[in-house]
């Protein structure tokens, strides 16, 4: 016994790849070991030099696929053995952890950051604020809203009645357009002030925009277009998203660095209620930014909305037909349900070749690549020209009377039957829902 | 002047997927392509070139493979490709990307003064768009997102007028170089490489920076200057297929319950 | 004999110079073009050149292909005559009368009567011409040539009538035996005898008439359309012998220029073609192109290469750059004209073959148009806008839409496909890229694999590893990335150990057999159609029942399966052995077959000038009145369906054969 304990190094042993499980994640293991024991294949794989591996298990640690692992000799298992009937562990306290809990903890509170383009306030904001709810009460933590703007302390209201404790509030002309630099250093500003643990913002083109500035000069971690998001058992937010186009899902932390930035995309998550008639503290805080240092000028925005110019491949909407609908007068009916929707009339390379719809309207192998929210097919079987240009839309609706075409195979919803009758009867229920609800347009303004 | 073009070779996603037994990534024979985005990036890159006879410098940050998407750039007409590799450079999130490659465009630009700096809108494998903003704010360059034409470029005044595509509108901004801009696919349509100049390519050399060349600390660069690590990896749940109602016998019911499942999934906003 | 031989022998001089000069002029341009091989397999091209030039196969093969027939042997026959009629009239003292009697007789009563059928088919074409043009004779192109056929026709029909003239005066005047002659004695009695014409006079007269029209027809030779007389015959003997769909191969060297751009970039040979047309129209009537109202006349593309060659000629010798541009952007841009092709003509060719299959002079145009193509693509990168997407597909997912190469095995949801093992397995099945990811398609696939399955065939696939056969790739110029690919794909194949092939799809078909013979892969590949129809005939696959409620089938020919491989029994076979009876025919069937319009990487560009090619075929298609066209071909199944849903073809419905035999399968 006391033999082994003087004689007997705790054996490490070594790290191995297990087969198959490596995701070419661009070689955090081969980064992460201190011995330069990994190195990586033509494939991006690792190859562990057992000679000069020391059973760190720093590569094990990082790698987000589990594909690592450390594997003993029967020799060194049953030293193992021996050791672990002879002492329990000791339980160690790191210094470095030590420090970094209480540089963590100077940080507290979670952020929703309220998107607005003139004074109009994004809805994503709202669905933000709805989860950022959750996660404050999970932590224990008031929720913030952030305003930055020209004449928008009204959006703190808003955000009151959304769910926010309190509100920051930067409200001068300077922020009338949104510009990278003034809405950066405000932020930065802020976030340097009054050190939230979580800041949640929208991921639109300002979110995204803005973000992925905040999170460069604050120096923390970003995480985009979150899907999920959930606090572990230390308090560190766990952001879940899709990544390679959406044929996986990763789970990110970001555990050593406060804040902890993520942006959503809009309709992930759901619009929470609004309680009318809440009210809180608004925390009004001078910028420092003045017109002079912005070296940007915004000298238009134009609205889609009244355009001529219809743009298939960008848009978020699109109501599509095909052969069957049957001629060209028949397109009215498209045009009023894309209207009801804000979208535009797309169509199949038949309908186009019929001379029903212009070919900048063609959606396909030899039209447009789309990738719209909504898709809505209607009329159109589904040919493989067709299918490669607008399989990858968030979501596809299929109006077929052709209970076997092609066009359900990729559809998530669909309706078997006379699209004559079908669409119509959208468009009326869309717009009947519109005149119940005036104030809100049926739309995305994501 | 030098246009610098960043480019990424990215695992052709269409091609990822997990093995729905193993639950582990199938990669095997998965190709590795330009990131689609950056495509577009290169294409304006040469555009200007084209237009005003400026130098187009393209980088890339990866493993020592992705010599390739630079070779295909130097067949499309860049004048120099850089590949920006170093064990010590993977693993990094986007944070630690962009300090990367924002070390080699200042180290670029104390050879030629970089106007303009241009990227994809994101990249299909991360879909973050965040190193472009990553870049700009590091190297304090104005920062023009979601580019989908330039308006006005006058390199003499150094002034550049670029049209944004927002969320149901556009913007028409001008900013003073040196500016960033990251590009959307409506901006251009990527030209096609002639055999000789992918002939040509096959000779011309690609640079590669590691971090001898850029110095950086290592404290900031790959694995441990990021963040973000990835803790899980998982596959998504696919939606199946839904028939929505009884389409021939009542056209107006399916149709509500359409609706009423768009409305339930918050799709569309009342 | 000569009147004057003195004045004869100088005009004699001037014609015969301005022949050579003229033919030297054209011939000397041909040398400008890019080496080839073209005197291979000398048996084989000799005796092509005795059945396509001499016994004018293909001329025949059309009404008044007869008339051209007897023009074509006069002209051989009385090329004698006319020899001796230069000779004897330089010096008089050699002639026909120095030959023995009998043979003199036996000679002149051959060229009296080859004479009097050459007048007559003559005067047949003049009619043919003003009375009975067919479409091909009555487009613009050809009211402008006309002038120049008349003026020929004229001075065939003017030596003619010279001929019997002269004759006709010898009779009369006794020096000639009326015997030998039976149509110049005949004139010399009916018309010199009772008109009381000096036979003297006439004598002289139709000499001199005679000898200008045989002068000028030699010094305008080389000018017309008629220098086909000169270049038919060894056009015929010199024509390619690979598949008419092969192209050759391009190397790929720094420095290098590839594809037509310039009319020096065609091979010698292409050269030699452009002066062998003869304008006769066949390839425009053939062509699904120019019979839709498109820009492409294959007529017109080898007149384009003339015209560019003689205007270009000059600067090209003197190593200048030609001043007329080969391809024209358009139509009616800068560049365009009589000399050059327009880019939309070039990009319409579905490469069916039509054209070549029916040249008399066998003239290869489509080739050229690739070469243009070529160019286009690899030396320009223009091309219509769709076909980015499509090369880039191809490119880096080796299938035209794009789709993941793991999917290439979920044709089948509960088939387990099975993989091909060297040494076990005997066909490779090459699903192709319709078969693997097409929805219509995979049915055919699936039909086909049950048909294998019931005759025992041992069969596997490559599963993803098969790559697109590069077909479209190397129709559309793309010959850099189709070059890549078919290496690639005939590597994969050799380490395999595949042995035997059989293809859905008439391109991989031809690309696998043809294309990659010039990549040193010499396999036996079969066509479905064909492994079907052999396992029918020998009785390994047995059908349970007779196929009878597809109603009546009307076999449509795939171009790349009949017109470029010649099989046209083959699914003919299996669908009579399925049904019990020969399937109905198209008006053009086989070798005239009209194509769906989708080959030549036109399924991957829009259609947007004239008539729509499918909807031309599936017209022809109802007036046969089928319920089930039959197909052979991936492209051609879309391309009737497409067809019948926009014509409205009610219950008419589209199979490929396989999926006809499959029907015989059920119990």
């Amino acid at each position: 016994m006391s033999e082994a304990k003087i004689g007997v190094k705790r054996p490490r042993g070594k790290a191995r790849l297990i087969e198959g499980r490596c995701i070419a994640c661009g070689g955090r293991c081969e980064s992460a070991c201190p011995v330069d024991a990994v190195e990586m294949s033509g494939s991006g794989e690792p190859e562990i030099v057992a000679s000069k591996c020391i059973g760190c298990v720093k590569c094990v640690k990082v790698c987000p696929a589990q594909a690592l692992e450390v594997v003993f000799t029967d020799e060194e298992k049953r030293i193992l053995e021996r050791l672990a009937t002879e002492s329990g562990a000791d339980a160690e306290v790191d210094p470095e952890a030590q420090a970094l809990a209480d540089k963590l903890a100077a940080y507290r509170g979670v952020w929703v950051f309220v998107e607005q383009t003139e004074g109009e306030p994004a809805r994503v904001s709202w669905e933000l604020m709805g989860k950022g709810r959750e996660l404050a009460d999970t932590l224990g933590v008031p929720l913030s809203a952030v305003v930055v703007g020209s004449h928008v302390e009204e959006l703190c209201y808003h955000s009151f009645c959304y769910g926010a404790d309190q509100a920051y509030l930067v409200d001068e002309p300077v922020f009338r357009h949104y510009r990278t630099e003034a809405y950066l250093k405000a932020v930065c500003r802020l976030i340097e002030n009054y050190k939230p643990e979580i800041v949640l913002m929208g991921a639109t083109g300002l979110g995204r925009d803005l973000a992925g500035a905040v999170a460069t000069v604050v120096g923390t971690g970003l995480t985009a277009d979150c899907t999920g998001l959930g606090i572990d058992d230390r308090r560190n937010l766990m952001q879940t998203r899709p990544a390679f186009g959406g044929n996986i899902m990763a789970t990110i932390m970001c555990d050593k660095f406060r804040p902890q930035m993520a942006t959503v995309r809009p309709h992930v998550m759901p619009l929470p209620e609004r309680v009318e008639g809440k009210s809180g503290p608004v925390i009004r805080v001078a910028s420092g930014v003045v017109e002079e240092e912005i070296l940007t000028k915004v000298l238009a925005v134009v609205s889609d909305r009244n355009k001529d110019h219809v743009d298939v491949a960008g848009a978020e909407f699109i109501v599509s037909g095909g052969r069957g609908m049957m001629g060209k007068e028949n397109f009215v009916l498209l045009q009023e349900l894309a209207d009801e929707l804000g979208g535009v009339v797309g169509a199949s390379r038949s309908a186009v070749d019929a001379g029903w719809m212009p070919h900048e309207r063609q959606v396909g192998q030899t039209g447009k690549t789309v990738r719209p929210k909504i898709y809505i097919a209607c009329g159109i079987s589904g040919a493989i020209q067709h299918l490669v240009g607008m399989q990858d839309s968030d979501l596809i609706i299929a109006i077929n009377r052709d209970p076997d075409a092609p066009i359900f195979e990729v559809a998530h919803l669909g309706i078997i039957g006379d699209l004559f009758q079908v669409v119509p009867a959208l468009t009326e229920r869309l717009r009947n829902m519109k005149q119940k609800a005036p104030e809100d347009a049926i739309c995305s303004n994501g | 002047m030098l246009v610098v073009v960043c480019i990424k070779q990215v695992p052709d996603t269409t091609q990822v997927q997990i093995d729905p037994v193993t639950n582990t990534l199938v990669r095997e024979g998965i190709p590795f392509i330009v990131n689609p985005y950056d495509t577009h990036a290169l294409e304006e890159a040469l555009r200007l070139k084209d237009r005003f006879g400026f130098r187009v410098a393209a980088i890339s940050m990866g493993p020592p493979n992705a010599e390739a998407t630079l070779k295909k750039a130097l067949a499309l007409g860049v004048d120099e490709a850089i590949l920006l590799s170093d064990r010590v450079f993977g693993g990094a999130d986007t944070l630690a990307t962009s300090r990367v490659l924002s070390e080699a465009i200042d180290r670029l630009n104390r050879q030629e003064q970089v106007g303009i700096v241009i990227c994809g809108k994101q990249t299909i494998d991360g879909d973050t768009a965040q190193v472009g903003p990553g870049i700009a704010t590091r190297l304090g360059y104005t920062q023009l997102t979601l580019v989908d034409r330039i308006e006005k470029f006058d390199p003499f005044q150094g002034r550049i007028t670029v049209r944004r595509k927002l969320e149901g509108r556009h913007e028409t901004v001008e900013a003073p170089l040196p500016v960033l801009l990251t590009v959307v696919r409506e901006l251009n349509r990527p030209r096609y490489p002639t055999v000789p100049m992918r002939l040509e390519s096959e000779q011309a050399t690609v640079q590669v920076w590691s971090n001898q060349e850029l110095q950086l600390d290592q404290n900031g660069i790959g694995l441990k200057g990021s963040p973000t690590w990835v803790s899980r990896i998982f596959s998504p749940q696919r939606e199946k297929g839904e028939i929505v109602g009884d389409g021939a016998a009542d056209p107006a019911g399916a149709a509500h319950l359409l609706v009423d499942k768009l409305v339930s999934r918050d799709l569309l906003v009342v | 004999m000569s009147p004057n031989p003195k004045l004869f022998a100088v005009l004699l001089l001037l014609s015969a110079s301005a022949f050579v000069i003229g033919c030297y002029r054209r011939f000397s341009l041909v040398a400008l073009g890019r080496p080839e091989d073209r005197l291979d397999a000398p048996g084989t091209r000799f005796s092509r050149m005795l059945r396509l030039a001499f016994g004018q196969q293909r001329v025949l093969g059309k009404p008044f292909g007869m008339n051209h027939f007897v023009i074509f042997w006069s002209f051989i026959i009385l090329a004698a005559a006319n020899a001796e009629f230069l000779v004897s009239g330089l010096a008089p003292q050699v002639s026909l009368a120095a030959l023995p009697v009998p043979l003199q007789h036996a000679l002149l009563f051959l060229f009296d009567l080859v004479s009097m059928a050459a007048l007559v088919c003559v005067l047949v074409a003049f009619a043919r011409r003003l009375f009975f043009a067919e479409p091909s004779l009555s487009s613009d192109y050809v009211k402008a040539r006309s002038p120049e056929a008349f003026l020929i026709l004229s001075l065939i029909a003017l030596l003619m009538l010279a001929y019997f003239g002269l004759h006709a005066a010898r009779i009369a005047a006794g020096i000639e035996d009326p015997a030998a002659m039976p149509v110049s004695a005949f004139i010399a009695a009916n018309l010199v005898a009772p008109l009381a014409i000096d036979p003297a006079t006439l004598a002289v007269w139709s000499w001199w008439l005679h000898a200008l029209a045989l002068l000028s027809f030699l010094a305008y030779l080389p000018q017309s359309k008629h220098m086909h007389i000169l270049t038919a015959i060894p056009n015929c003997f010199l024509a390619g012998l690979e598949r008419p769909n092969t192209q050759p191969r391009e190397e790929f060297t720094r420095g290098g220029r590839f594809g037509a751009g310039r009319v020096d970039e065609f091979t010698w040979k292409d050269l030699f073609d452009s002066f062998s047309c003869t304008e006769c129209g066949r390839c425009q009537d053939a062509c699904p192109a120019a019979g839709t109202g498109k820009s492409l006349n294959p007529r017109s593309v080898i007149h384009a290469l003339k015209t560019n060659l003689l205007a270009n000629g000059a600067s090209l010798r003197a190593g200048d750059a030609p001043p007329q541009p080969l391809i024209a952007a358009s139509e009616t841009g800068a560049g365009a004209g009589e000399g050059s092709a327009a880019e939309n003509a070039i990009w319409a060719c579905t490469t069916c073959g039509a054209c070549m299959s029916v040249c008399p002079v066998l003239i290869e145009h489509m080739p050229k148009i690739v070469k243009m193509r070529r160019h286009l693509v690899q030396m320009k990168a223009s091309f219509p806008e769709e076909l980015a997407t499509f090369f880039e597909n191809v490119e880096a997912r080796s299938n035209p839409w794009g789709i993941a190469p793991t999917e290439r095995t979920k044709w089948h949801a509960n088939l387990q496909v099975r993989p091909f093992e060297q040494g076990k397995t005997e066909y490779l099945l090459y699903v192709g890229c319709a078969g693997a990811y097409d929805a219509r398609q995979k049915q055919v696939t699936v039909a086909l694999a049950a048909i294998l399955d019931a005759a025992g065939v041992s069969w596997g696939t490559l599963g993803k590893d098969e790559r697109c056969c590069g077909d479209s790739l190397r129709r559309l110029g793309n010959e850099y990335v189709f070059d890549r690919t078919a290496r690639d794909n005939v590597s994969l194949l050799a380490e395999r150990g595949v042995k035997k092939i059989v293809t859905q799809c008439p391109h991989c078909f031809s690309t696998l057999k043809n294309d990659y013979r010039q990549y040193g892969m010499d396999l036996d590949v079969m066509h479905h159609s064909e492994l079907i129809a052999g396992l029918l005939a020998s009785g390994q696959l047995e059908l349970k029942q007779r196929v009878a409620d597809l109603g009546r089938l009307l076999f449509h020919d795939s171009c790349y399966l009949g017109r470029h491989n010649d099989v046209y029994d083959a699914p003919r076979q299996a669908l009579t052995a399925a049904t019990g009876s020969a399937p109905a025919e198209f008006a053009r069937n086989a070798e005239r077959s009209f194509c769906c319009g989708a080959g030549g990487g036109r399924m991957w560009q829009e259609e947007q000038e004239g008539e729509r090619i499918n909807l031309n075929r599936v017209k022809e298609a109802l007036q046969q009145e089928p319920d089930t066209i039959c197909v052979s071909c991936p492209y051609c199944l879309t391309m009737m369906e497409d067809g019948l849903k926009d014509l409205q073809g009610g219950s008419v419905r589209v199979k490929d054969l396989a999926e006809v035999v499959v029907e015989g399968l059920r119990a």
